[in-house]
């Protein structure tokens, strides 16, 4: 089983509880207090870039994308993400960071592709 | 060397499946070194056109029509080397390669597709295509399981791990969810294991939702979410795959990232196919089909 790029032995089945998760993307992220700001923009499918997002610091989400920009093998300065990836960082920080990234995490729903860069 | 793995991408017709297996397979040799036999099991013979750079491999079927009998092939009359990189002479990029070959069936409407799978799987083992450097073989099976004779790979225990490919509309699911049932069928005799879902996705609303769902129920993952790109279409013109024409694209990018999740995946389970019922009640849940009356239903439409 696999989620936010994590391999989850078969032994643990096929449905991962979010603490797990949690642990490794944490552990993946290393020191977030030292990180600036992430920056996170949405385009079409075509490359049209439609908006800069903001994401709240002490979130899982911000945590999250600072272990992908972090851990991925995709090159760039501006690292796209993985779709399956987005769908499941969305479906935890709704879990766990309450109202504060709601907004986000319903345009990471979307059908957009999301680029993260981490300063 | 590491054992060898046998694999099998079942879906519905038109979904993707070859497009979707020649990309991943194509990621696997390209950025992982694996060594790779594709096995096309689809009377179409289009398993194998975007390794190859060609229209349409001779199949095995049709070369021993042609020749008598099947035992007048040689194997490397109906086994082919993938094209550039893919050629197990060319290291330049990989050390791994794509070897190709396509069963074939008969004449549309003649005789029983299975029967050519099964046979020209036989063909390739005796004839020692399934060599020991390699590290996967991999079946492109058509359509579903519902004929028996396309159940063949799993049916004579060939192909042991199972990736269905599907997407978020509704007759995707009802045939993933009748492949599972083949699986279940014979997961006990002949050892087959489904390995997960992949959504070749139409970009249709609350997809990832709906087959990550689907694939909790039936006791398995959705192992790759992969989302619609202009370059597959593009790569397919010039008959390549993503990795090959556009190595550094983000369609390229998440052909890799399936690629190695199926390398390293422990997940391989006997599956749970949903009941009709619970199938319509999901595809409710999620929008695809509407609730409807019980005194609504089989009446026509008011004018």
């Amino acid at each position: 089983m696999f989620i936010c790029g994590y391999h989850f032995p078969a032994s643990m089945g096929n449905k991962i509880e979010f603490d797990k998760v949690i642990e490794k993307v944490t552990a993946g992220a290393g020191d977030v207090a030292s990180v600036g700001s992430i920056v996170l923009t949405s385009e079409t499918r075509e490359g049209v870039k439609l908006e800069e997002l903001s994401v709240p610091k002490g979130s899982f989400l911000f945590t999250a994308l600072v272990d992908y920009y972090k851990n991925t093998d995709v090159e760039g300065d501006f690292k796209m993400i993985y779709y399956t990836n987005k769908y499941q960082i969305s479906e935890i920080s709704k879990a766990v960071d309450g109202g504060t990234t709601a907004e986000i995490c319903k345009k990471l729903d979307d059908m957009n592709l999301y680029r993260v860069k981490v300063a | 060397m590491s054992e060898l793995r046998q694999i099998a991408f079942y879906g519905k017709g038109g979904i993707g499946k070859s497009t979707t297996s020649q990309n991943t397979l194509a990621a696997m040799a390209h950025y992982f070194g694996k060594k790779i036999l594709i096995v096309g099991c689809d009377p179409k013979a289009d398993s194998t056109r975007l390794i190859l750079h060609e229209k349409a491999q001779c199949t095995i079927m049709q070369l021993a029509s042609e020749v008598g009998t099947v035992e007048d092939l040689e194997l490397e009359d109906v086994c082919k080397p993938g094209a550039a990189e893919f050629d197990p002479a060319n290291t330049d990029i990989t050390e791994g390669f794509i070897m190709c070959a396509e069963s074939g069936g008969p004449e549309p409407g003649v005789g029983c597709a299975g029967r050519g799978v099964i046979t020209a799987i036989n063909f390739l083992e005796e004839e020692g295509a399934y060599d020991e450097d390699l590290d996967f073989v991999s079946y492109d099976v058509l359509g579903d399981v519902v004929c028996g004779g396309f159940a063949m790979p799993i049916r004579e225990g060939k192909a042991q791990e199972i990736y269905i490919v599907m997407s978020g509309e509704m007759m995707a699911m009802y045939a993933a969810n009748n492949i599972s049932k083949g699986i279940l069928k014979y997961a006990n005799t002949g050892g087959v294991r489904l390995a997960g879902l992949i959504c070749n996705a139409r970009m249709t609303d609350r997809e990832y939702d709906l087959a990550k769902h689907l694939a909790e129920q039936i006791g398995t993952q959705l192992i790759h979410f992969v989302p619609r790109s202009n370059h597959v279409q593009r790569a397919e013109l010039r008959r390549m795959t993503v990795v090959e024409f556009a190595e550094k694209s983000d369609q390229a990018y998440e052909y890799r990232e399936l690629a190695r999740k199926i390398i390293a995946n422990d997940l391989k389970v006997i599956p749970k196919p949903l009941e009709m019922d619970d199938l319509e009640a999901l595809l409710m849940e999620f929008g695809l089909e509407e609730e409807v009356e019980a005194d609504a239903i089989g009446k026509k439409a008011t004018a």
